[in-house]
C-alpha cells in the first residue's frame, strides 16, 4: 500500500479517536448527536425569517435604516436597550397591535431581538408579525446580552 | 540537490510551516466546541444528526493537520493531502452559504460574534490556501 495513503489514514484515525477522548474529559463537552430542530434559529429559518448575528446587527443600527424591536418584557426594555428601539413584548403583545400595525407600514426592515440566543419570544414576535403581513422581518439572534457585552449602544 | 531542488524545498517548507500555522489558529473550536458546533450548523450543509460529531472531529482533523506539518516531517506530505481536502471542502461551503445570503462568520479563525461574516474574501483567501497546498505538494515531489 502507498505510504502517504496509509499516513493520510492513520491521520484520520488518530484524529477521530483524539476528538472522542477529548470529548469525553472535556469540561465544556457537547452531545455527539443534538437536535438542532429545536434551536431558534432552526425554528427562524423554517419559517424562512432571515436571521443575523451581532456583527451585522451592528452594522444595520449604525445605517439608521431598519427599526429594531425588542420582544423582552417591559421591565426588562426599562433596564436598558437598542436606542431607539421599539418595545413590544411578546408577553403582553395583545395591547401593542396598533403600533404593531404602524410598524409594518412603515416599509422598512423590522428587526426582532430579545434576551440571549435562547430566548424564543422575538422568533415568536416575528411570526405574529408574519400573519399580520409583515415581510421584511430580521432576527437578530444573539440578543441584547450579547449586544450590551461587545459594547453596542445601550439607552436606560 | 540542485539549485532548482532547493527551491522547491524551501517552497515545500514554507507553504507547509504556513498552512500548518493556520489550521492551529483554529484552537478555539477544541476549547469551545459548543460554539464551533453552531459555526457548523449554520452552514446547513449536513443532516443535523451529524452536525456535532463533524465539528468535533473537524476541529481535531485540523490540529492533527498542523502538528504533523511542523512537527513530524514524515507525515508531512500526508498532512498536506488532508489540509488540501479540508480545504476544499470549508471553501466550498462558504461559497454555498454565500449564495444563499448568509449573514455569519464561518468560525474559522474566531469564536467571537463581532467576527466579520464570511464573504467572497474569505473564499479567495482559502484558494490561497488550496494554492499553497498544492504548491508544497508540487514542491515535495520535486525533491524526491
Amino acid at each position: 500500500m502507498n505510504p502517504t495513503l496509509q499516513r493520510i489514514g492513520i491521520i484520520l484515525l488518530v484524529s477521530g479517536v483524539l476528538a472522542v477522548v477529548a470529548n469525553s474529559v472535556h469540561p465544556r463537552k457537547i452531545p455527539w448527536v443534538q437536535d438542532w430542530s429545536r434551536h431558534v434559529e432552526a425554528k427562524a429559518t423554517k419559517q424562512k425569517i432571515k436571521v443575523i448575528p451581532l456583527s451585522v446587527a451592528l452594522e444595520k443600527f449604525q445605517t439608521l435604516e431598519s427599526i429594531f424591536i425588542d420582544a423582552r418584557s417591559a421591565e426588562e426594555f426599562e433596564q436598558g436597550h437598542i436606542p431607539r428601539a421599539a418595545s413590544i413584548p411578546f408577553e403582553s403583545l395583545d395591547e401593542y397591535f396598533p403600533i404593531l400595525g404602524g410598524l409594518i407600514d412603515s416599509g422598512r426592515e423590522l428587526i426582532l431581538y430579545c434576551k440571549t440566543r435562547e430566548c424564543d419570544d422575538a422568533l415568536m414576535l416575528a411570526i405574529e408579525l408574519q400573519k399580520m403581513g409583515a415581510s421584511n422581518l430580521v432576527l437578530y439572534v444573539d440578543g441584547f446580552e450579547l449586544w450590551e457585552k461587545h459594547g453596542g449602544e445601550v439607552e436606560r | 540537490m540542485t539549485r532548482d531542488q532547493k527551491i522547491y524545498r524551501l517552497a515545500y517548507w514554507i507553504a507547509s510551516f504556513i498552512i500548518a500555522v493556520i489550521l492551529l489558529s483554529g484552537y478555539h473550536k477544541i476549547i469551545y466546541p459548543a460554539d464551533f458546533a453552531l459555526s457548523v450548523y449554520r452552514f446547513h450543509l449536513l443532516p443535523d444528526a451529524l452536525v456535532n460529531a463533524a465539528s468535533l472531529y473537524f476541529s481535531w482533523l485540523e490540529i492533527g493537520c498542523g502538528i504533523c506539518l511542523l512537527l513530524i516531517p514524515k507525515y508531512r506530505v500526508a498532512a498536506l493531502w488532508v489540509a488540501l481536502v479540508l480545504l476544499m471542502f470549508f471553501t466550498g461551503g462558504i461559497a454555498i452559504n454565500l449564495l444563499r445570503g448568509s449573514a455569519f462568520s464561518c468560525g474559522c479563525f474566531s469564536r467571537s460574534p463581532l467576527a466579520r461574516p464570511m464573504d467572497w474574501l474569505s473564499v479567495a483567501r482559502n484558494i490561497g490556501l488550496i494554492l499553497l497546498a498544492a504548491m508544497a505538494l508540487l514542491g515535495s515531489q520535486k525533491t524526491r
